[in-house]
């Protein structure tokens, strides 16, 4: 018998579990044709080359196959998943001109909130469409662009810069949900930061999926010109429904020369999300990019934050951490290209499994012949809080470079019991003991949140952790 | 022979992303061999002529196995999510597995240790070396038996050898194997292949230790593999030195079945030229408080390639168990190709599961101490390879061995015969 | 300062991580003389003997560093040693794979005089060897891995008189803890003084290991500084008083520069 009884416990969501009716909504129907792109594309206006771009994308996403080395997607699908779901508004620059409804799930989710208090901008985006983007003045007059992506494609001097760079990072042919993405994504931010500005405050855009069957595919795409600085922060969730959601996000972002760009992310999507998200940076000539990522929702995750590192000295570092609860399966982790000479990067990650569910840690350190003088360290632990999860770490490293060094750690196993009877000693209920280790446990993340998000990643910590004795 | 592939070779359990080219590799048989017989075993006959077998001794192991099954129904998520018909997400309890995760799964609830045996270059690697050697040789100690036998491979150009070789290691028994693949090509540049592949069923508390030199010459492509399952309280070590052969495949697989069974890794390698060095281990570790130790430290030398896969792998119910991997490669010229993944499942949490791998050049206070000592960067290099085989002659098994390693030193550095005149 | 000297590091101001940790030392060393560099913990001993030796973990700020009649201020260590230069470790490095053998032949490997073949090197190493009390086996044992604090020592000295340079550096701060060690150091700086005539520079804070050694110069550091130079008779001084009027003084003087 198992000396740790343990209770899988419904975990409560309710916060994020919330729905509203889509009355009014326009919703295109579900399955994937090249009508449906074509549609999508009319709709939006776009330019021509954007839909040849679509419909070429459609036609690899039909030929790729799909993957056969992570979590199984049978549960999804395609024909059922809705592309493009449109609310009934268009993007407004204020929250009292967001229809109620949606104004108040944003309201329930902290975001105007968040926005009055340390933000420089907000862009929100429920289902396939922005339905707010604000961005405080003091941030345009220093010339910074935040605005839907859609919009800067209509803006000939962006739509040039877009053209460049749309899929460059994360091409169609790369798997098969980034040919998914190119044929039907919609919505996303677009945020341009001209030479040398450093932006004090960070940028936000918070993605809800409120209909059910519905897919998501906003597109981010970021340019930190030379010697500038970003925080740029994402959040996102969606309420709980019985049929399968997808999310297909791609984010590309390209750093400058001596640049710096912090992107951070709290997902918690339901866990009827099947998240098959692309995120990806190139980094320029000691340019800096800096991942943050909390991966805490989903029924399947594929996430992989990739840094190709093009520049001498440019730098990577990746710290995230990944809860996988009942019902989950979460296959998480980082890239990394060492692309030119003593460039470094850093990955710290930290996994927890619980009440069944399934974890994993994939990464890849690639040094190419060009990596000379280059260092990379991985570091990834995994904890077990009982018998029934699984937790499985897959790294791996290609080096071909001379004079590297690349050095790889992962642990895993278990809170110690005399930890435990450490804390209960001094007073400290069993439940209690828990919560706290595993929230040292995720401390070297939440460190580098803002404080808002430190908060809220514990407090979904301590949802998971809830009635976690029996 | 035609020419033949094996595919899918020395495929590691779990997969990651294809575009990385690790997931296994592609063994190609060189064509026009001739089958030769070159294989000699050194073995008492007391260990020769025996009625053990490995299908016997697996078949008495699964009888205990049987009999500890408890009838107690499993109803964790994984075994949920393996047998239910179709996917559906009516109960988002039950979570989507990988296709490995499942396989793992169904392994697990099947309980088979026949079914679950399995070597490290797989199966279709395991039928070409048995065609090869026509047929396996047993080796069974008594209980009590203090044992060891020698197994020599003498490949030559043009020809193909294979060794297959059963061990049944009786309870309370220990024996010593030493499996030499060598390849004299005698200055030829035609190719050759040699292989040997092995079984090895360690009884309880047993003492089983095998140690395989390789030291083929460039134009050789070699195979050993190799599949070891573990009683109660046994103890298998393993040293595998690769020091030549163009193309090499090692693969270990092993099954830690009993409690405290116990696995301890070594190996040495070195990948000069154009060779190609391919490892690829599996430790099962499903008895519980078992204990394995894989410990590997190569110099890439040339243009040399290499992969290294290394699974631990935590199996429910192998509680109080312990895995480590740990991987030191030097990497001595620009053009050179280290692969590796260091992969850790676990299904149990009261385990303990750590890997690490330091990759690149000679560390920093090591390259300190050389230069105090005279030694440039370049020469601390060449201090690493000559060393890999210095260390290879020094504790080699016996003297033939030992003068194989002499044999592909000489070939290697210029001096190396001094070497040999110091140790004699 | 004597023109004929063996080591001469003349206003030597280094640093690590831009902290800097050497103050402007001058430190001179004749050929065939015994020095000692003693100071408190933290002083920069060990530093000094690192710097002299080429650690490429320091930055030389300032100052030049003469041995032997050429300026190695720039030379990479793996020269210096060919040039004569010896600095014993506090423990060797672990070099897991590398037997000592192997390490030792690579050593000598292309310095005129000292290359030998096979058989003579086989010789001479069981000699040096039977010489400092160490067990044969560990010359095919890897390179520092599982080896004792003693045997580590032996190691070191064994090089020391293997590779018989001009002048040997000495590190032995912490050798006045473990008697054995201790032992092993003096027979080795016996050994190597009768052998080679050669210099020594000794580090240390602790006096035992001087005992039985005919010293010529002592030179006190403080705080990155040379703070006293002297014959002899300030070792029984030291052993008796310590170190702190050395580091009120300096302590003072630091104040009066700032001032």
């Amino acid at each position: 018998m198992a000396k740790q009884r343990t209770e899988v416990a419904d975990i409560d969501r309710s916060l994020y579990d919330f729905r509203y009716d889509e009355e009014g909504f326009e919703r295109l129907d579900a399955g994937l044709t090249p009508e449906i792109v074509t549609e999508i594309s009319q709709r939006k206006d776009e330019p021509q080359w954007m839909l040849d771009f679509r419909l070429k994308s459609l036609e690899i996403y039909n030929r790729m196959p799909n993957p056969t080395w992570g979590p199984s997607i049978a549960g999804l699908d395609m024909d059922h998943i809705v592309t493009y779901v449109k609310p009934n508004t268009d993007q407004k620059a204020d929250w009292d001109s967001v229809p109620d409804d949606i104004k108040n799930t944003f309201e329930r989710l902290g975001i105007p909130e968040a926005e009055r208090s340390y933000l420089a901008g907000v862009g929100a985006q429920y289902d396939s469409e922005l339905v707010y983007h604000n961005m405080q003045d003091t941030a345009s007059k220093m010339g910074i662009v935040y605005s839907g992506i859609e919009e800067a494609l209509h803006e000939p001097k962006w739509e040039a810069i877009i053209r460049e760079k749309f899929m460059t990072l994360i091409p169609p042919t790369d798997h098969k949900f980034a040919a998914l993405h190119g044929a039907v994504w919609s919505g996303g931010s677009f945020v341009y930061v001209p030479k040398g500005v450093k932006l004090d405050f960070p940028l936000q855009s918070y993605f809800r999926l409120n209909a059910a069957g519905a897919g998501q595919f906003e597109h981010t795409l970021i340019i930190v010109e030379d010697d500038a600085d970003l925080h740029f922060i994402e959040g996102c969730s969606a309420p709980k429904y019985n049929v399968a959601n997808l999310h297909a996000g791609a984010v590309e972002l390209f750093v400058g020369k001596r640049a710096h760009l912090r992107y951070s992310t709290i997902e918690n999507w339901s866990k009827n999300m099947y998240n098959l998200n692309t995120k990806r940076a190139r980094c320029d000539e000691e340019g800096e990019i800096e991942w943050i990522s909390g991966s805490f929702g989903s029924h399947v995750g594929y996430l992989y934050p990739m840094s190709v590192l093009a520049g001498r000295k440019s730098k990577s570092s990746f710290t995230g951490i990944t809860f996988a609860g009942a019902g989950q399966n979460l296959d998480t982790g980082c890239k990394v290209v060492l692309g030119a000479p003593d460039t470094t990067a850093t990955v710290e990650t930290k996994g927890i499994s619980k009440g069944g569910g399934i974890q994993t840690f994939r990464s890849s350190i690639v040094a190419t012949p060009a990596a000379e003088g280059s260092a990379a360290t991985v570091s990834c632990q995994s904890l077990m809080l009982d018998d029934e999860s699984r937790s499985d770490t897959i790294p791996s490293m290609d080096i071909r470079a001379k004079n590297v060094d690349i050095g790889h750690e992962a642990t895993i196993g278990r809170i110690g019991d005399d930890k435990i009877f450490y804390l209960m000693s001094r007073g400290i209920s069993e439940e209690e003991a828990r919560t706290m280790i595993v929230n040292g446990f995720a401390n070297p993340v939440s460190k580098e949140l803002p404080l808002e998000y430190a908060v809220e990643m514990n407090n979904l910590i301590k949802l998971e952790m809830e009635g976690a004795i029996g | 022979m035609d020419a033949l592939t094996i595919r899918n070779a020395s495929a590691m359990p779990a997969p990651t992303w294809g575009w990385l080219r690790m997931n296994d590799t592609k063994i190609e048989i060189p064509v026009d061999l001739e089958r030769i017989r070159a294989v000699t075993v050194e073995a008492d006959e007391d260990l020769t002529e025996t009625h053990a077998s490995f299908e016997g001794a697996v078949a008495d192991l699964q009888k205990r196995v049987d009999a500890a099954r408890g009838d107690a129904e499993d109803t964790r998520a994984c075994v949920r999510a393996a047998q239910r018909e179709t996917e559906s997400l009516d109960d988002l309890d039950t979570p989507a597995l990988s296709a490995y995760q499942l396989r793992a799964t169904r392994d697990e609830i099947a309980n088979d240790v026949a079914a679950a045996f399995e070597t490290g270059v797989h199966v279709d690697a395991r039928s070409y070396l048995n065609f090869l050697a026509g047929s396996t040789v047993v080796l069974a100690t008594e209980s009590g038996d203090d044992e060891a036998a020698v197994v020599r491979v003498a490949g030559e150009a043009g020809g193909a050898a294979g060794a297959s070789v059963d061990v049944v290691a009786a309870a309370d028994s220990s024996i010593d194997l030493t499996i030499s693949l060598d390849g004299n090509a005698a200055g030829s540049d035609a190719a050759g292949l040699i292989g040997s592949e092995l079984r090895v069923f360690a009884g309880a508390r047993a003492r089983v230790s095998v140690t395989v030199y390789i030291t083929a010459d460039a134009g050789f492509t070699v195979i050993d593999d190799a599949g070891y399952v573990l009683d109660e309280g046994a103890r298998v070590d393993v040293r595998h030195i690769v020091l030549g052969g163009g193309r090499t495949y090692t693969g270990l697989a092993s099954d830690l079945r009993g409690d405290t069974a116990r696995m301890e890794i070594g190996t040495r390698y070195l990948a000069s030229g154009t060779e190609q060095r391919d490892f690829n281990y599996v430790i099962r570790h499903r008895g519980r408080k078992t204990i394995s130790n894989m410990d590997a430290n190569g110099v890439l030398t040339g243009t040399s390639k290499k992969v290294l896969r290394g699974t631990i792998d935590l199996i429910h119910g192998c509680k109080g168990s312990e895995g480590s991997e740990r991987e030191t490669v030097l990497l001595a010229n620009q053009g050179v190709d280290n692969k590796t993944v260091p992969v850790i499942l676990c299904d149990e949490d009261d385990v303990a599961g750590n890997h690490g791998a330091t990759i690149g050049h000679v560390r920093p206070e090591q390259l300190f101490y050389l230069g105090c000592r005279g030694l440039s960067q370049e020469a601390a290099e060449a201090l690493f390879v000559a060393a890999k085989l210095e260390d290879a002659a020094l504790s080699a098994p016996d003297e033939q061995i030992r003068a194989n390693v002499v044999r592909l030193g000489s070939a290697l550095i210029d001096d190396f015969a001094d070497f040999e005149e110091e140790i004699a | 300062m004597s023109t004929d000297a063996l080591l001469s590091v003349a206003d030597l101001t280094a640093s690590v991580d831009e902290k800097t940790i050497l103050h402007g030392v001058n430190l001179s060393v004749a050929a065939g003389e015994t020095h000692v560099l003693m100071g408190p913990n933290g002083a920069g001993k060990s530093t000094m003997g690192h710097v002299i030796m080429g650690d490429p973990v320091y930055t030389v700020n300032e100052g030049s560093i003469t041995f032997d009649g050429a300026d190695i201020t720039e030379l990479s260590c793996d020269k210096r040693s060919r040039a004569g230069l010896f600095l014993s470790f506090q423990a060797p490095v672990e070099i897991p794979g590398v037997p000592l053998s192997s390490f030792l032949r690579a050593s000598i490997a292309g310095r005129p005089g000292l290359e030998m073949k096979g058989k003579e090197f086989r010789r001479r190493v069981k000699e040096l060897a039977a010489q400092l009390d160490m067990d044969t086996a560990y010359l095919n044992r890897e390179l520092g891995v599982g080896f004792s604090g003693g045997e580590k020592k032996k190691v070191e000295m064994l090089q020391l008189l293997l590779l018989q340079p001009k002048l040997a550096i000495l590190d032995e701060t912490d050798s006045g803890l473990d008697v054995d060690a201790l032992s092993v150091v003096s027979r080795g700086m016996d050994a190597y003084r009768a052998s080679c005539d050669g210099s020594l520079i000794i580090i240390t804070h602790n006096t035992r290991i001087l005992e039985h050694l005919s010293v010529d110069r002592v030179h006190v550091m403080v705080g990155g500084r040379i703070v006293r130079e002297d014959d002899a008779s300030l070792i029984p001084w030291i052993d008796e008083h310590g170190f702190e009027s050395f580091e009120r003084e300096a302590a003072g003087s630091v104040a009066d520069d700032e001032r």
